[in-house]
């Protein structure tokens, strides 16, 4: 499917953010793998993800990056919030604590994300949990209250996961002021062999 | 304090400098249990990029810090026998702070109103829009380049972390001959484009930078100075004066005193850095210098470090036998954590660590200006070696605008630097009288009614930055100098020369902040030197692996962009 199209149309940074162990890693898996498990412990050598998605009949390529554990004593770095689109910020509808702390995320999202206007998608994980400490029409209306999105899901059975990123991506390319530029942004990647070969490397 | 930390580690790294951080990242990319701590509540120490907000209470905290008590633990309950405790230093490492604005703190609107109606408003730079704009401005202590084909380019790409920055190229360079700015002809593009130089001088230049370039230990051109100056060695070649003066203070970024050795070893850098990205042999990070130590965190985190902010070691555990002494590891926030081996900020060692009172500092200084030093069509970044400071020491300018997302539109960054004779304020004066217009702007009515509505609209001409160009001719406008909003002037220690090793037990590193050089090639051999002591066996950051597949590898590269981010060739 996504070779429907060679062209990318954009390149879109997306972040995962929330208190540690409402399975933000594992959202990741299930997205771009369609894979869980039980014990992820502290996932080594995630960094980001790539995917590419087809919206409209264009190719949208994600890169999606995950905490890398940094979360866990409020450390991210200012950096890993650089030039966002979208962010998708997670609470476990087991655990209430994980739900009142998203506000402190979404501070230090307010504080370091760069890009007027990204798009953010509140997510509600774990649904599959007998036990329930946040009711969904709580988490309804603090989205509502920060206008961002909102979805429940559970990682573990894959419902939502999928609408979630969907409907992230939908809204940030509606929303071409978060991306449109970036193409032609003076910002691009270089690559070793893109050495600039119209000047000699001295002046020998 | 919420969750508690696991208590063992192979590295406990104090501070997130630029050292520290490259340090933290290679035992973590091997698989060493790291934990990475900054008493701060920010990353990068001294390195640090702020915001104008951040700034003001990094600035703050600066004037506090002399209150800092140190808290002396005499709880042994951390201890055996054998073992001491000693108490950590918080060595204030900023002195003579001046901070200065020269602007009102805000326009009384009926003055830009009435008088200048033609004008937009918003032309009016005051303290309060400033500050508004505070998260514009990415303002750092310890602003530096990097040669295209340094060593940090090189550690960037080659273990893949060069994936989390993105650079533009440093477009031009500037020096200050005979009284005035002028261009440094530094590509061979350059060199053939430039109206400053004759043709003749042209050959000059280019069969001079040739000989250097071409330099090996055992040719014969340079036999006869290997004990005189680099000046001497470019006074015989019987060059013209300006040709001398490009080569000395501009290519080689030397002085009249540097030896003549010296001086064509750095040419040599300058050249072989040239033709990689961009015109000009440096690259600048965008956001600033402080995204850099981050990147090295964000690798370090990746492959499992653990971070911690406003947390740091109150002291730490050393064994003391006959021989020598080992730490063993850290109390903090009364909590025991030990560690094979501890990575300190010079900042942050005990003391008795240290065998020397640091006599070593930079002089900083920090502008924020109205217009660029040198106004070109295009926004330019700018390196300038300005020759003549103190004691014929050159003071290095870096002038940044807003397409590096330094500050915002309409604004530029200069940097000053230069080795500390007396103080910051003091040591760069030379440099300041020369390009920057440091008068008062003075917006207070009763004022403007003595000296004349048109003196008035002088000074708002000069720091509106509303000249309209068209009247003038493009020489004139290039003359007009930058009219300084704000400044910032301070000291910072710089321990780059000094053997850290001396008082310290074997398995404790200390690191030093940032050092007097352009780039960050100190920071990068300090990295390594310490890894090898702790690892001799072990790679230095062995390439990181890609997720499945590389990020943006098909975007395509706009041609003639300054822009740039390296990514490794498979
Ligand atoms: N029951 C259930 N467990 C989940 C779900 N998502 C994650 N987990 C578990 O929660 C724990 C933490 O998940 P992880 O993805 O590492 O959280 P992170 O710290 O936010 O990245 C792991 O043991 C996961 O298996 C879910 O939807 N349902
Ligand atoms: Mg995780």
């Amino acid at each position: 499917m996504s070779n429907f199209s060679n062209d990318v149309l954009t390149t879109l940074k997306i972040l995962i953010i929330g208190e540690s162990s409402v399975g933000k890693s594992s959202l990741l898996m299930r997205f771009i793998h369609d894979r869980f498990e039980d014990d992820l412990g502290l996932t080594i050598g995630v960094d980001f993800k790539t995917k590419t998605v087809v919206i409209d009949g264009n190719s949208v390529k994600l890169a999606i990056w995950d905490t890398a554990g940094q979360e866990r004593f409020r450390t991210l770095t200012p950096s890993y919030y650089r030039d966002a689109q979208g962010a998708i910020l997670v609470y476990d509808v087991s655990s209430r604590v994980s739900f009142v702390k998203l506000e402190l995320w979404l501070n230090e999202l307010e504080m370091y994300s760069n890009r007027k206007g990204i798009i953010m998608m509140i997510v509600g994980n774990k649904i599959d949990k007998d036990k329930r400490e946040v009711s969904r029409e709580e988490g309804i209306q603090f989205a509502k209250k920060y206008k961002s999105l909102f979805i429940e899901t559970s990682a573990k059975t894959k419902d939502g996961v999928e609408y979630a990123f969907d409907e992230l991506v939908q809204k940030i390319i509606e929303t071409p002021a978060l991306w449109e530029n970036t193409r032609y942004r003076q910002t691009q990647q270089l690559t070793d062999d893109n050495i600039t070969d119209n000047q000699s490397s001295c002046l020998c | 304090m919420g969750e508690d930390l696991c208590s063992e580690y192979d590295v406990i790294v104090i501070g997130t400098g630029m050292t520290e951080s490259i340090i933290a990242a290679a035992a973590s990319r091997i698989g060493k249990r790291v934990l990475h701590l900054d008493r701060n509540d920010y990353y990068g120490g001294m390195w640090a990029t702020f915001s104008f907000d951040a700034l003001q209470r990094w600035l703050k905290e600066c004037h506090n810090q002399d209150q800092k008590n140190i808290t002396n633990f005499k709880n042994k309950t951390y201890i055996s026998q054998d073992e001491i405790l000693i108490s950590c230093g918080s060595q204030s490492s900023v002195s003579n702070i001046d901070e200065q604005w020269f602007i009102p703190k805000n326009v009384p609107v009926n003055a830009s109103e009435n008088s200048f109606s033609k004008n937009e408003k918003n032309d009016f730079w005051d303290q309060e829009k400033i500050k508004n704009l505070s998260r514009k401005f990415n303002l750092d202590l310890a602003p530096k380049l990097l040669f295209s084909r340094g060593s940090l380019v090189d550690l960037l790409i080659s273990s893949n972390i060069a994936r989390y920055a993105e650079f533009r190229s440093v477009s031009r360079i500037l020096t200050w001959y005979n009284g005035q700015l002028e261009t440094v002809p530094c590509s061979r593009a350059d060199v053939f484009s430039t109206k400053d130089v004759s043709v003749m001088e042209k050959r000059l230049l280019m069969k001079m930078l040739q000989l250097c370039a071409e330099y090996k230990p055992n040719g014969n051109e340079f036999k006869n100075f290997e004990k005189k100056t680099f000046a001497d060695y470019l006074k015989s070649k019987e060059l013209t004066e300006n040709i001398v003066h490009y080569i000395l203070y501009a290519i080689a970024m030397s002085s009249i005193n540097t030896p003549c050795m010296t001086g064509v070893e750095r040419t040599q850098k300058f050249l072989s850095s040239l033709g990689r990205f961009g015109n000009t042999p440096f690259l600048w990070p965008l956001y600033g210098s402080g995204e850099l130590p981050q990147c090295f965190c964000r690798l370090c985190a990746v492959f499992g470090g653990v971070y911690h902010l406003k947390r740091t070691a109150d002291s730490l555990v050393v064994l003391k036998t006959d021989m020598k002494s080992i730490c063993k590891g850290i109390v903090s926030n009364d909590q025991f954590l030990s560690t094979h081996h501890l990575i300190l900020n010079v900042s942050e060692a005990p003391s008795s660590f240290l065998q020397e009172t640091f006599n070593e500092g930079l002089s900083r200084g920090i502008f924020i200006t109205n217009r660029s030093i040198y106004s070109s069509e295009k926004e330019s970044l700018t390196l300038l070696q300005f020759p003549y400071g103190i004691k014929n020491k050159p003071i290095t300018v870096i002038e940044i605008g807003s397409s590096t997302h330094a500050c915002p539109d309409g604004l530029y960054i200069i940097h000053m630097t230069c080795k500390q004779n007396t103080n910051a304020t003091e040591d760069l004066k030379p440099a300041v009288e020369k390009l920057l217009e440091i008068e008062q702007i003075d917006l207070d009515p009763s004022h403007s009614a003595s000296s004349g509505i048109s003196g008035f609209a002088y000074d708002y001409e000069i720091y509106s930055g509303a000249i309209d160009m068209t009247n003038k001719e493009n020489q004139e406008v290039k003359s007009v100098r930058p009219q300084v909003l704000w400044a910032l002037y301070f000291n910072c220690l710089e321990t780059s020369q000094c053997d850290l090793s001396v008082n310290v037990p074997s398995n404790i590193y200390l690191t030093s902040g940032p050092d007097a050089d352009i780039d960050f090639e100190f920071a990068v051999k300090q990295a390594k030197e310490i890894f090898k002591k702790m690892y001799p066996n072990e790679e230095f950051l062995p390439r990181a692996p890609d997720p499945e597949e590389l990020l943006l590898d098909d975007e395509e590269i706009i041609s003639g962009d300054n822009n740039s981010s390296l990514t490794s060739t498979e």
